[in-house]
């Protein structure tokens, strides 16, 4: 299926601006909504029948790696969805409150599917089902308990939110992007928008991987903190980092055109440095050694936002715009 | 790895729209005089208005009664409006940064500062959530024992504050003398505030819930401490001060600060962090204000701040006015209807933001308006979201327009300049 590309591709000779964003699009963002609605939907057809984390722990880690490869497309609809889907870091533990109140209370919302969209954002989505797949005070319930109809609600609100999220993007925001800077397009004025759209979440989603994904673990070095780390419990703080910066590369190369050496390099380094690291959880980080190695990949991490600034924003005359994470 | 020039880059954007710059009455020095202009009137009310809070406490401490509780609490609100202004201020400006987590750090396990509801949780992994140092002369704190016999402000600042590396071991500014004054919020997402007796402060016989005589040092010792950093930002932003002497430097770094100062806080800031985050979880502690509920009041002159910046006019607490040429001459004489698409933004938010405090006033709180299945509520507060992002879009075009793209802003995490980290 690699025809359509090759005939856009001759389209765009004259217009090559364009062929970041459509690139991006057609290579990008439509395949992995289609792949994180696909995941989630086969985990809500699981889940019909069987609740319990040995039923559903592969199909849930599926829908993990389909959304960590489009996370970082906190823009049009995905920057509300990327808190009900995903709601992560959650610093004061919003999530595994919410969850242990509303199974003491058997709170008729958690097992009501009409109603469950109105719970809490960290109560939803991805890692409230790690919370009740792999967390211990909560993973040890009994099928027909409440905690099981939950689970099987929660994975129905998952699935239901990630189509909600790929037709968004089909119908609506794509066409949005394309048609950037023609007559009517009220979100695009320009070509230039809608690059500095992509390119901001392009580099956002890099700088979530260093602030954020080993960032939280990391703390400061008085005060390590591995239990911040991102899916500590299910073991896939690494893998994530891993897939979210393949991703991420793909979308750069995108939004070039073609494959850019020094972005390539880039992204090489921090593959390669990833390999040191030992605990896929990072939950070695209070040992000197662990710690030194999540910090020189951060440092590699980080190059990687630098590069990007100098080598695509810069050919293409564009700088980050601001991003939904800019804040305390 | 290859320097950046992020400068040469704006110069090359910039050539287009550089003619009718220059052909403007206002400069960009001139626009940047105003802003710091309204930036030292501004702290300044915030100083003065917070020395006002200062004498109401110390008025209430030496004679408690009800009544002088009630005249704090109307200072402490009182000195949120001139305050709230200044938060345009912070993310394109590092001093004001580096500073801003002394005054309004936010949201704080408040146990660490006094007592709480039996139901009260901190954060999983602040194990100083409770600490309440009010009834605590002594403690330990990472393995060492601390000596809090006397409460001042170097405990509060040396010692409590970030203490453990927790950013919500909150020990002083607005926040922690807000809830020394209203309390914990105990309605939930129903009606009311926090409902603090006046009696905590009572001497002798009358104390409530223990330690009065504590309670009272804690709260002179922050709102001293308030008074003494706004004091010093005030000063900052002088003729002589260091904030004014860095925008004044560098014209197109000033001009991004201007800007990036109103995107930031529009977007991440107020738009995601303090107010769509409370409504999708439905979190009342994830309200600004959250012991007091003076929350629509404080996203209000947040939102008053961004458009104050832009026109160059503030409105002082005495009612007289500082204004100059706004960064919106600039902006108009590059792009004219890009000028009048961000002032209708910026009108428009502050519309929205203003049907908030409508809507509070008339009786559904802010609290309220969180509810799970607050149809109402969550239609005035997605207004206001709408409002602000829709408004950061057309400051990311003035950026464009003036030809700021890339301009480097030390400190700030937004426009940065990625290279520095490397530095």
């Amino acid at each position: 299926m690699r025809l359509a590309p090759a005939v856009l591709a001759l389209t765009l000779v004259a217009a090559p601006a364009l062929a970041g964003v459509d690139a991006v699009l057609d290579d990008h963002v439509l395949p992995g909504t289609a792949a994180f609605a696909q995941a989630t939907q086969a985990l809500d057809d699981q889940a019909i029948d069987f609740c319990q984390p040995q039923d559903l722990a592969p199909l849930w880690n599926s829908a993990m790696d389909a959304w960590v490869r489009i996370g970082h497309l906190r823009l049009g609809p995905g920057e509300q969805a990327a808190l009900t889907i995903a709601f992560w870091p959650d610093a004061r533990s919003a999530g595994r409150r919410t969850l242990a109140r509303m199974i003491a209370a058997q709170d008729p919302m958690g097992v009501h599917g009409d109603d469950f969209p109105q719970v809490s954002a960290a109560a939803r989505g991805l890692y409230a089902l790690e919370t009740l797949l792999y967390d211990p005070d909560f993973n040890g319930y009994e099928p027909d308990s409440y905690s099981c109809t939950l689970v099987s609600v929660m994975a129905h609100d998952l699935a239901t939110q990630a189509a909600a999220l790929d037709a968004a993007w089909r119908e609506k925001f794509a066409p949005e992007l394309r048609t950037a800077g023609q007559p009517g397009n009220a979100t695009f004025l320009s070509m230039a928008e809608a690059e500095r759209a992509l390119f901001t979440a392009l580099h956002g989603g890099v700088e979530f991987d260093a602030d954020q994904r080993l960032g939280q673990p990391m703390g400061t070095e008085d005060r390590p903190r591995p239990q911040r780390a991102e899916n500590w419990r299910s073991g896939r703080s690494l893998r994530n980092l891993t897939l979210s910066l393949e991703s991420l590369h793909a979308m750069a190369t995108a939004l070039a055109g073609h494959p850019v050496d020094a972005v390539d390099s880039a992204f090489d380094a921090a593959a390669y440095f990833s390999l040191a690291i030992t605990d896929p959880a990072f939950q070695d980080i209070s040992d000197p050694q662990g710690r030194l190695h999540l910090e020189s990949l951060q440092g590699r991490v980080r190059t990687i936002g630098e590069v990007l600034i100098s080598e695509i924003g810069t050919s293409m005359g564009i700088a980050p715009g601001f991003n939904a994470l800019d804040g305390d | 790895m290859r320097p950046i020039s992020p400068l040469l880059l704006a110069a090359a954007i910039a050539l287009p729209v550089s003619a009718p710059l220059t052909a403007q009455a206002a400069t960009p020095g001139e626009v940047l005089t105003t802003y710091a202009d309204i930036a030292e009137a501004a702290y300044a009310d915030a100083h003065s208005s917070a020395e006002t809070l200062q004498a109401a406490i110390e008025a209430f401490l030496a004679a408690p009664s009800a009544e002088g509780l009630e005249a704090a609490r109307t200072a402490w609100r009182a000195a949120r409006v001139p305050y709230m202004q200044t938060e345009v201020f912070r993310f394109g400006n590092a001093i004001v940064d580096d500073w801003e987590g002394r005054v309004n750090a936010w949201p704080l396990d408040e146990g660490l500062i006094d007592y709480v509801a039996r139901g009260y949780v901190g954060g999983d992994d602040n194990g100083l959530a409770d600490l309440n140092v009010v009834a605590n002369p002594s403690f330990t704190l990472g393995g060492e024992t601390v000596d809090a016999a006397t409460i001042d402000a170097a405990l509060l600042q040396d010692v409590l504050h970030e203490a453990d590396d927790v950013d919500a071991n909150v020990a002083t500014g607005y926040h922690a003398v807000e809830f020394l004054l209203w309390g914990q919020d105990l309605n939930g997402t129903g009606p009311g505030a926090g409902d603090r007796p006046w009696t905590d402060y009572a001497q002798g016989e009358a104390c409530t819930n223990d330690n009065c005589d504590r309670r009272a040092e804690y709260l002179r010792a922050a709102t001293g401490l308030l008074v003494a950093d706004l004091a010093e930002m005030a000063g900052h932003w002088t003729e002589e001060g260091e904030a004014r002497a860095t925008l004044m430097a560098d014209e197109r770094a000033g001009l991004a600060s201007i800007l990036t100062g109103m995107g930031s806080l529009s977007y991440g800031e107020l738009a995601g962090e303090r107010i769509r985050l409370g409504l999708l979880l439905n979190d009342p502690e994830e309200e600004q204000d959250c012991f007091s509920d003076n929350t629509p009041w404080s996203h209000f002159y947040d939102g008053v701040g961004i458009r104050n910046v832009y026109v160059g006019t503030y409105t002082r607490i005495d009612g007289s006015v500082v204004s100059g040429a706004g960064l919106d001459t600039l902006v108009a004489a590059a792009d004219p209807a890009l000028d009048t698409a961000l002032r209708g933004g910026l009108d428009a938010s502050v519309a929205a933001l203003q049907t908030m405090v409508d809507t509070a006033e008339g009786g559904m709180a802010y609290d309220m308006m969180l509810a799970p299945g607050n149809a109402e509520g969550e239609t005035v507060i997605m207004a206001a979201v709408n409002a602000l992002v829709a408004q950061t879009r057309d400051i990311e075009r003035a950026i464009t327009a003036l030809g700021l793209d890339g301009v480097s802003l030390e400190g700030s995490d937004s426009l940065d300049n990625p290279s520095s980290v490397f530095q």
